[in-house]
């Protein structure tokens, strides 16, 4: 299988690194622990984070299909909630850590304040881009739903995808 | 086999959630993927800078580059925005592929079954190392184990599960690569704009997250680092820490009577007032700190290749020095050759041209090029030649 050999090659050296790293584990003190975390990560994900995002992803898409929204204002507010999502949780272990930090210079910013300016900036950004996208549909003579914006940039989710079945074009 | 008897052998099928999103095929899982690879395999090779001149292997020692400058300040700084960003990527991309998680039957076959168990192990190394990364830049360790040994122990599993996924997935990559492969052109050519508009958006909120906290790294967008964990100008003397005096034990009463000890073949030691009557230098370098953190400083004092000169050692040694401080990993530590000899490593005695504050290490500091900050010892008690 000379076509496949680069892809056998690549399997090979991928196995060859999973088991340099598993046999790194194992040689930690207490593997076990270790497993528990990467396991607790494995489950943290596919059953809370992505049907949280997916439930937003719903909700995004009955919203539009209620609200009639153009596909480029749905792409709008898909990609405000997508940056929202991100901040925050970038954001989230700066707020959330327990106890003082360790010295003055470490933590030193107003976290909060700071993430609600930023989320305002998307939100003020996204509803130009709306503003935009509305008055240049009239520009070409057509009738563009005015989209609503004020659930921009407030759900504290990762992703925001599309879920919908109604082909918009 | 008709279909009432075929659903009796099966197992009830326990109705697995179905998935309206047009979103959810091999395109954008590509189109997502090959970021997310390129941004695991910059960690990856990062990290791996990072770990090696830490802990370099001993017949390496000697051999680690003091130059360029900039370098470790570039490569740590890489590591951890690039994996601030990977968050992002990931989440996409595995929202991209959440329903194959409920593919029907579960296991077809041996080879279908080492294939989802090697992603599981992807996913779950991927989530850990992007998750631990991000908590330790917090300085928040909610787990019982050591960090530095997991995050390095399973960034080799999961980069190994990386190379396996792409291995194993070829041909689908191969077929979505691009907007004309013909896996893409199979696709309804009415999800492309849909597709195209995602992806805006996820450069969007990797833009985002990165000017937000790259200003830790990169000075000149410091004003824009809102949501770092570290700010360029915040700590004693404009310039951050990671462990003060008083966290090291070093007070006064360690200070007191305190001496520069040199031992090598001519053996010395200098009070504060005599190291500041020997021959000055300055050096404009970084101090990079392993979290990802670095800010540039003009650092006064005396060259180690003088110091140790004086003390007799031969021109290949090494030196070893070691901290006042009580305790810590890093209490101890040995620079190989081509540090020891740098013009531009420095036992500091000055910062921006005032003595060192005893949180940047007074009364005497290491400060060498291309190092990790841990390396840059303060409160410096001891050089010895080996």
């Amino acid at each position: 299988m000379p076509r496949n050999a680069p892809r056998y090659v690549l399997g090979g050296v991928g196995l060859l690194l999973v088991a340099v790293g598993v046999r790194q584990v194992f040689a930690l003190p207490d593997p076990w622990d270790v497993l528990v975390w990467l396991g607790g990560g494995l489950v943290l994900h596919d059953a809370v984070i992505a049907p949280l995002v997916l439930a937003v992803g719903l909700l995004l898409a009955a919203g539009a299909r209620a609200a009639r929204w153009s596909a480029g204002a749905r792409g709008i507010v898909r990609a405000a909630l997508l940056t929202a999502g991100a901040l925050v949780l970038v954001t989230l272990p700066l707020l959330l850590r327990p106890g003082a930090p360790p010295n003055p210079s470490a933590l030193p910013l107003p976290y909060g304040r700071n993430l609600l300016i930023v989320l305002g900036a998307v939100l003020v950004l996204a509803s130009a881009a709306l503003v935009g996208l509305v008055v240049a549909g009239r520009a070409r003579g057509g009738d563009p739903t005015p989209p609503r914006t004020e659930t921009t940039a407030r759900r504290k989710d990762a992703t925001s995808p599309r879920e919908d079945t109604t082909p918009q074009d | 086999m008709t279909a009432p008897t075929r659903r009796r052998l099966l197992p009830a099928r326990p109705r697995p959630p179905s998935f309206s999103g047009r979103l959810h095929d091999a395109r954008t899982a590509t189109a997502v993927g090959r970021w997310l690879g390129a941004a695991f395999a910059v960690c990856f090779v990062t990290g791996l800078i990072s770990h090696y001149l830490q802990h370099p292997p001993s017949w390496a020692a000697d051999a680690l580059p003091s130059r360029p400058v900039w370098g470790y300040r570039v490569s740590q700084g890489l590591h951890v925005g690039t994996g601030i960003a990977a968050i992002v990527l990931l989440l996409v991309k595995l929202w991209a592929v959440y329903p194959r998680l409920f593919v029907w039957p579960p296991v077809r076959s041996v080879r279908h079954a080492l294939e989802r168990l090697s992603v599981a192990l992807l996913v779950a190394s991927a989530v850990f190392e992007l998750f631990s990364g991000l908590l330790n830049i917090a300085e928040w360790y909610p787990w019982p184990f050591s960090f530095v040994p997991v995050h390095f122990a399973v960034a080799w599993v999961a980069a190994g599960s990386i190379l396996l996924h792409v291995a194993v997935k070829a041909p689908e990559i191969r077929a979505h690569w691009s907007r004309r492969s013909p896996g893409t052109l199979a696709l309804p050519a009415q999800d492309g704009p849909d597709r195209r508009a995602l992806m805006l958006g996820l450069g969007a909120a990797v833009g985002a997250v990165t000017l937000t906290t790259v200003g830790q790294s990169v000075t000149p967008l410091a004003r824009l680092d809102l949501l770092a964990p570290r700010h360029p100008r915040h700590g004693p003397q404009g310039l951050p820490v990671n462990r003060t005096a008083a966290a090291a034990g070093v007070g006064e009463a360690a200070l007191r009577d305190w001496r520069l000890e040199v031992l090598g073949p001519l053996p010395y030691s200098l009070t504060h007032a005599q190291l500041l009557a020997l021959p000055q230098v300055e050096a404009r370098l970084p101090i990079a700190c392993v979290e990802g953190w670095s800010v540039e400083a003009l650092w006064g004092g005396v060259r180690i290749r003088d110091l140790l000169d004086r003390a007799g050692a031969p021109p290949g040694a090494a030196v070893r020095v070691t901290s006042l401080e009580t305790g810590g990993a890093y209490r101890i530590m040995e620079m190989g050759r081509t540090y020891a000899r740098d013009p531009l490593t420095l036992l500091a005695l000055t910062l921006g041209g005032e003595p060192l504050s005893p949180d940047h290490g007074f009364p005497a500091r290491i400060i060498a090029p291309n190092r990790p900050g841990v390396l840059q010892t303060k409160w410096v008690a001891r050089l010895e030649v080996l």
